[in-house]
């Protein structure tokens, strides 16, 4: 039976990501598109955040990391001679397709996240959160420095358009998957663990160091293959892409959609990115009937802002809290047997 | 009932008729965000051109009409922007932005869809072939503003040495040195060094404590700073004792020079589009300058008011020439321009085989809080994109 429920949504995705461009406007292909990787990336944001209480603001630095890794190695020869002429041997040379490239940018984010996570994780609270920011500011630097490999500051283009709806939906069915297996298993278990209380968490035998660090690398992953699919749907981007303005989004997202829920991070960014987009569009200047509406623009960032501030107030655990789908905890939950969410760092009321 | 039907069934017929007799264009501007201070002008330009050319009987017999979104300086948002522009409104042609990083956010999607993207501000010269055959600047590149710098220091203000200065956090400050640097090498100037910022900084003690260690004084310093920034650069290099002229780009072409930078921004030159001044400023200038005062209620905040002006005329005059509201047609009406007057000098793409147009550089000498024509140039030796 629910496995049932879970091919029916599968093969719904599959029919949106195949059915989709041939059907809709190109305007809302680009719009999903968009919202699933607003999805890997938020929801993979949401398992340190959210499940482990380690609050993350490093998440934009793997999205870069993704995003450049996967650009160089898909770069085309030609171009690559002409936008990036310093580049050591190894990578003047190699032309990977999407898919390897993508696995190895969210790798090599992976491993990122376990070297500095090593002396990071051993750290909570607002600390931890003072630490990752660091590592988003020494990316952000190193980016605009590596000259050789990532064009410096100026912009990094001519990276191959490979990012559609299918490699989108398929990469954001995976994270979900993936995702919801180890937040619902003894491994999550012991990640809300040492998030409610490491102090019985560790009385009772788990240690903590490896259950953080764990849900940092995996989340780390998914943001480096997030990063790459959206850096092969802008074909340009630069250093500024994947600093504050993109973290200040991916923790509105989750934080209203809720930390500790997956559904929750679906809710969050569907819920913002269909807003952002009717709000956008309002602020252009509308007629209703005799009414003439002037164009407002900078109109919807303000409605945005007020329609997170009245969520916050009446929700400040998110829409959803820590409540999921019956189909992503796949039962290995009891019902109302769920965790006491607390959340001690992101701005809820405890 | 029946009267009542034959009007409606009129007011759609007379609506669709109106929708078919105009012609619609992008405009394709971040009015929030970052580089908003550049765009908002640029955009508002834009509206007066289209003003004014609809108030003199529109083009081909049919109206303009712009159709403006917020880039909100996001590149998703500037993609959905794009598409829908080119999808749902069916525009023939798009104008727009001023940075280089919209430009190419936009500019593969108007490619693919064979939609030209003609930008106002952008100067990058190597965005044509960045993004192909329907990206056109209004203009010019920066590899010619940074030849006739070099050249205004080599031969106007005789300076056989220099010093280079540049942002490296932004592609526009790195490109300008970049070309400065070819440039005045091939000139026969010397450069005696070379030190780099990022935006923002706030303090250049390290770069003036290196010029003054340097066993021989630079005539001149060359200084590729964004608009934020260059106030603050030219008062602390004044305080410290550093006198010699200052050259830069069009990114000092901001208030805030003068503003912030008081009597130190005296003996600073720069190279720009326009000099926007009432009284001393081409005759075109000063047409501009009263319209857009008399539409806004203020003086235009920089020459990106009138590139924005500009690049809608230059698209209007295509459209003309194309005969039809036709994309194809206007791309190819478009690299036929020819000596096309503008507020910010005459534009040309027919028979020089290239997309951003090759325009005399106005040098701009600032001196006791004024600006004032130091020169109007075309550089000898341009370097490549």
């Amino acid at each position: 039976m629910k496995y049932a429920r879970l091919v029916v949504a599968l093969a719904l995705i599959g029919l949106l990501a195949g059915l989709g461009p041939h059907v809709l406007p190109e305007y809302w292909v680009r719009v999903l598109i968009v919202l699933g990787i607003n999805i890997i990336l938020v929801s993979s944001l949401g398992l340190s955040n959210g499940f482990t209480g380690v609050f993350s603001l490093g998440h934009p630095g793997f999205v870069a990391l993704g995003a450049y890794v996967s650009g160089i190695l898909t770069l085309e020869l030609t171009k690559k001679g002409a936008y990036l002429p310093d580049l050591p041997g190894f990578l003047a040379g190699v032309q990977l397709p999407f898919l390897p490239a993508t696995l190895i940018a969210g790798v090599f984010c992976a491993l990122v996240a376990v070297v500095i996570g090593i002396p990071l994780m051993r750290l909570s609270g607002n600390y931890v959160s003072v630490a990752t920011l660091g590592f988003l500011v020494i990316v952000n630097v190193v980016l605009v420095n590596a000259e050789q490999f990532t064009r410096g500051s100026r912009t990094f283009t001519g990276i191959p358009p490979y990012t559609d709806l299918g490699w989108v939906a398929g990469w954001a069915v995976v994270t979900l998957l993936v995702l919801s297996r180890v937040a619902y298993s003894p491994l999550g278990r012991a990640m809300r663990a040492t998030r409610d209380d490491p102090i019985a968490a560790q009385a009772v035998g788990i240690h903590i160091l490896p259950a953080r660090l764990m849900a940092f690398a995996l989340g780390a992953f998914f943001a480096g293959v997030g990063g790459a699919l959206y850096g092969h749907y802008l074909v340009s981007f630069s250093p500024a892409t994947f600093y504050v303005a993109m973290l200040v989004q991916q923790l509105t997202m989750l934080v209203l959609g809720g930390q500790a829920s997956l559904t929750g991070a679906v809710v969050g960014v569907s819920a913002i990115t269909l807003l952002s987009e009717v709000l956008r569009n309002l602020e252009r200047g509308f007629s209703l009937g005799s009414l003439q509406v002037p164009a407002v623009f900078g109109a919807s960032q303000i409605a945005l802002g007020f329609i997170f501030i009245l969520v916050m107030v009446y929700r400040p655990q998110g829409l959803l809290g820590d409540r999921e789908l019956p189909l992503v905890t796949g039962g290995r939950v009891a019902k109302g047997a769920g965790p006491v969410y607390k959340d001690t760092v992101g701005g809820g009321r405890t | 009932m029946k009267k009542l039907g034959v009007v409606l069934g009129s007011l759609v017929l007379v609506s669709l008729g109106l929708a078919q007799g105009t012609i619609k264009i992008g405009n394709a501007y971040n009015q929030t965000g970052s580089m908003s201070s550049l765009d908002v002008p640029a955009s508002n330009g834009a509206k007066l051109a289209v003003k004014e050319i609809n108030a003199a009987g529109g083009v081909l017999g049919m109206k303009l009409e712009l159709v403006s979104y917020d880039g909100k300086t996001d590149p998703a948002t500037i993609t959905n922007m794009a598409t829908q522009m080119i999808n749902s409104d069916k525009v023939v042609a798009i104008a727009g932005f001023t940075d280089s990083d919209s430009a190419l956010a936009l500019g593969p999607i108007a490619q693919k869809a064979g939609i030209p993207f003609v930008t106002a501000g952008a100067t990058s010269p190597q965005l044509p072939e960045q993004i192909g055959s329907e990206m056109f600047l209004a203009c010019f590149g920066d590899n010619v503003q940074a030849a006739v710098g070099a050249e205004f220091v080599y031969k106007n203000l005789k300076g056989k040495t220099a010093y280079l200065v540049w942002d490296k956090s932004t592609e526009y400050t790195t490109l300008l040195g970049k070309y400065f640097k070819d440039a005045y090498a091939k000139l026969g100037g010397k450069l005696l060094g070379e030190e780099t910022y990022k935006s923002g900084d706030k303090n250049f003690s390290a770069q003036i404590t290196k010029i003054k260690a340097l066993p021989q004084k630079p005539d001149v310093l060359y200084i590729a700073a964004m608009p934020d920034d260059i106030g603050t650069v030219v008062k602390q290099f004044r305080q410290a004792g550093l006198t010699q002229p200052i050259v830069g780009g069009d990114g000092y072409d901001t208030p805030l020079l003068v503003e912030v930078g008081g009597k130190a921004a005296d003996n600073v030159y720069f190279t720009t589009h326009a000099l926007m001044d009432a009284q001393k400023g081409t005759p075109e200038v000063k047409k501009f300058i009263a319209a857009y005062k008399k539409e806004y209620g203020k003086d235009p905040e920089n020459a990106f008011a009138a590139l924005g002006y500009d690049t809608i005329y230059l698209l209007a005059d295509a459209i003309k020439r194309a005969g039809a509201p036709d994309p194809a047609k206007i791309t190819a009406a478009l690299m036929q321009t020819k000596g096309l007057k503008t507020v910010t000098g005459s534009i040309t793409f027919a028979g020089t085989g290239s997309r951003v147009p090759q325009k005399a550089v106005t040098v701009v000498a600032v001196k006791d809080l004024k600006l004032n024509l130091a020169a109007t140039l075309a550089p000898s030796y341009i370097p490549k994109p």
